[in-house]
């Protein structure tokens, strides 16, 4: 009962893309979404982000604590999104490109002790004025998911965000993304084509379309 | 879905093109009445022909025209088809990457400044036959060469081409990107075709319809050109755009008339040029086919691989040594001939110099900042209407401008401006700097948008939505994210906008009305009979406004991201 997809369909030139998709996610839950490359994983969370480009259109409903997302912008939707890039702003220091997320009325005082919180929790404090270049993958991939966290979505989704990191990393930064989610206790869309990345006893749903 | 804030973005296309055909469709009625003898505030309403006929019996015109069609056709052949042999047999090696590093500079370089500089190397008493005399030559005077100002527009010819070739490269160099090159090169040599076949066979015929209209340009250029012309070229008679200037600024106003039959007659031949060169390239095809299947691997171009070198650093070193000669020659006190350097040195003509200019100079800097923000405000408009409506699938009408951009460089400038000129007194609203701002913007903005638009399309769209996700609306994330990430390719674009307005002649001349002189117009009006010297420090400070404008763009990113090494690159 708080990110609902029913029956959700996405047609390109008249044909569903894939067989309609119907999902509860709980607070503080991850449901994943699996299929090989080009079975329309990250359309589905484009659709659910608001960037869907014009070409598909959306058959069924997305609802997320009961309100309609459909209708939406995307920058009025409040869900957040990670994808495999880290996508950190290159021309801002770590802690500008963490304020960027937090709300504007926030004060500056109060942005630096979040910032420095945030920083805690990831173990990488002290990272303030640091170029974002100079961190490593793993680094990257932690501060970007406290940006998106930072922004206090409703809901994250979470376009294969580890399928770029080395063997050794994924188990750690998947741990801590998940933890992260439980304790924002938001639902959470993964997507992935890794069946290594579920986490346990989460909702699994493999994409793919009837033949005929 | 659309992002409040982009549905109205299709303005800036739209008034762009609006801009355009306006005042182009302004500036060619502007001189197509006057040429049919109305022309009411001087008194002529009675419409016939008679000012074509005084065009046509005008004393010298027949000289006017074939110095015009020679130098204009000579320089644009030549450059043309030495810029594709240069690329056949220089493309990926020493000189050419040398040739990339030094082009953004070369550029810049106003084409007033360098044909002051050309002029002093070139002359009879200039520093080339010093370096030769009288060692070799045995001259203790100078010779009495018609070098500068030759009746037949020679010096003007090749003063031309080395001031367009570097432009072709750039041009160039941004298309060859869309050709995949390497892969064609590798089939070529293992079917067993040299490098420089494979150019000339396959690569140079694809090249050619992403230069078309950069060689249009150069075709209207040369033929149209009025700076350089003053300065090198043919002084009685001149060239038809000098001589229309001369009529257009005339005292006697009965002159605007023939004026503007001139600039009709000069975009009419344009016009022929570039149909000609059009049928040429639509029959080359068939012409060029047994060339290119006759299975020769080898190539005659090897044969003159060292020429076209030794031309292609030619080039680079003429435009070195003339603006080395114009520093020799602005700190000059006494130089006799044949002295390889001055005798006595002094800075006298740099403090006159600096003094004198103030005001042009500052002319020039208001008028160039302002057209270039205008420009970079319009071009980033355009390219960011192009960015949604490609993404949200809606009308994208930047798409349209691409037929438009290359309007006022094709249009000989003379031809439109004396228009508008001609139209604006009518109207009462000649000689404000605003309008002379908004003409420089005309030419000012096809430079901008060309250098912008590639890297600004290539920006990676996933950032700017990740931004928008986290929550912030389209308006901050552009001016907070989008455009300070891409502030290096946008302050090179503002540089090269500045650099174009700093170099216009034609438009200050005719839209100012004479109430605006800038530093260009100033060193071409002393370049007659002035001092060398005080001409040498004019024209250097013209060169330094824009390489100031080009240091600035590149300075400026790495010191405000001098600890940001993915802005580095």
């Amino acid at each position: 009962m708080s990110l609902e997809l029913e029956n959700l369909s996405i047609l390109k030139q008249g044909s569903t893309i894939f067989d309609p998709v119907n999902l509860v996610i709980k607070p503080g839950e991850i449901a994943t979404i699996m299929g090989p490359s080009g079975c329309g994983k990250s359309t589905l969370l484009s659709a659910v982000s608001g960037s869907l480009d014009n070409v598909f259109t959306l058959k069924g409903s997305i609802r997320l604590y009961g309100q309609d997302m459909i209708s939406l912008p995307m920058e009025k939707r409040n869900i957040g999104i990670l994808f495999q890039d880290d996508l950190l702003f290159p021309h801002m220091d770590i802690a500008g490109n963490l304020a960027f997320a937090i709300k504007e009325k926030t004060s500056r005082i109060q942005k630096n002790i979040i910032i420095d919180n945030a920083l805690k929790t990831a173990g990488l404090k002290g990272f303030e004025q640091r170029d974002p270049s100079s961190l490593s993958g793993g680094q990257k991939a932690r501060i970007s998911l406290l940006r998106s966290l930072l922004a206090k979505p409703s809901a994250l989704l979470l376009d294969e965000p580890f399928s770029k990191l080395d063997q050794t990393l994924k188990s750690k930064i998947r741990h801590f993304v998940f933890s992260q989610i439980k304790k924002m206790n938001i639902p959470a869309l993964l997507v992935t084509h890794d069946p290594n990345d579920c986490p346990e006893n989460g909702v699994i749903l493999n994409l793919n379309k009837e033949k005929g | 879905m659309q992002i409040p804030g982009q549905e109205k973005s299709f303005i800036f296309p739209v008034f762009v093109m609006g801009l355009f055909c306006v005042t182009i469709l302004a500036g060619l009625v502007g001189t197509i009445l006057p040429s049919l003898n109305f022309l009411p505030v001087i008194g002529h309403t009675k419409v016939s022909l008679s000012v074509w006929r005084d065009f046509f019996s005008y004393p010298g015109i027949q000289a006017s025209f074939f110095v015009t069609i020679f130098s204009g056709i000579t320089a644009s052949f030549g450059v043309v088809s030495f810029a594709f042999f240069f690329i056949s047999v220089s493309y990926g090696n020493t000189l050419w990457k040398f040739f990339e590093k030094i082009l953004s500079p070369v550029l810049s370089i106003p084409h007033a400044a360098f044909a002051v500089g050309f002029g002093f190397l070139i002359a009879p008493s200039g520093w080339l036959i010093r370096m030769v005399s009288p060692s070799l030559t045995g001259f203790t005077t100078p010779p009495d060469w018609m070098i500068l100002n030759d009746p037949a527009g020679i010096s003007l010819t090749i003063a031309l081409m080395i001031k367009e070739f570097p432009f072709l490269i750039m041009v160039t160099m941004g298309a060859l990107g869309q050709l995949d090159i390497k892969e064609t090169l590798l089939v070529g040599r293992a079917l067993g075709y040299t490098k420089e076949q494979i150019w000339l066979k396959i690569l140079i015929p694809r090249l050619y319809p992403h230069l078309r209209l950069s060689i249009f340009a150069v075709i209207a250029y040369s033929l149209c050109v009025v700076d350089i012309a003053i300065l090198l070229g043919p002084s009685a008679p001149p060239s038809l755009a000098v001589l229309i200037l001369k009529w257009f600024n005339d005292p006697d106003v009965g002159f605007k008339l023939l004026a503007a039959a001139g600039a009709l007659f000069l975009f009419f031949i344009v016009l022929l040029s570039i149909l000609c060169v059009y049928l040429i390239e639509g029959s080359a095809g068939f012409f060029l086919r047994p060339f290119i299947i006759n299975g020769k691997r080898s190539s005659f171009l090897a044969w003159f691989k060292p020429v076209i070198f030794f031309m292609g650093m030619c080039i680079i070193h003429f435009t070195f040594i003339s603006s080395v000669i114009l520093v020799i020659w602005s700190l000059t006190w006494q130089w006799r001939f044949p002295d390889f350097l001055p005798a006595t040195w002094t800075l006298n003509f740099w403090a006159k110099g600096m003094v004198a200019s103030f005001d042009p100079v500052m002319t020039t800097v208001f008028t160039g900042v302002a057209a270039a923000l205008l420009g970079l405000l319009l071009t980033i408009g355009c390219l960011e209407h192009d960015v949604n409506s490609r993404k949200n699938k809606t009308k994208n009408h930047t798409r349209y401008l691409q037929y438009f951009l290359y309007l006022p460089l094709l249009v000989p400038q003379i031809t439109f401006m004396a228009g508008i000129q001609l139209l604006l007194v009518i109207m009462k609203m000649d000689g404000y700097w605003i309008t002379l701002m908004l003409s420089h913007l005309l030419f000012v903005l096809p430079y901008m948008f060309i250098a912008l638009s590639a890297t600004y399309l290539a920006f990676d769209g996933r950032v700017t939505d990740q931004a928008i996700l986290l929550g912030r609306s389209y308006t901050r994330v552009l001016f907070r994210i989008k455009l300070p990430m891409l502030l290096k390719p946008i302050l090179f674009s503002f540089a090269i906008g500045f650099s174009v307005s700093v170099a216009q002649y034609i438009p200050t001349m005719l839209v100012g009305a004479g109430r605006f002189s800038t530093i260009t117009t100033e060193v071409v009006n002393i370049a007659s009979g002035s001092d060398r010297r005080i001409m040498a420090v004019y024209a250097l400070i013209q060169q330094c406004l824009p390489m100031a404008m080009y240091a600035m763009a590149i300075i400026l990113p790495k010191i405000l991201y001098y600890n940001r090494k993915g802005m580095q690159v």
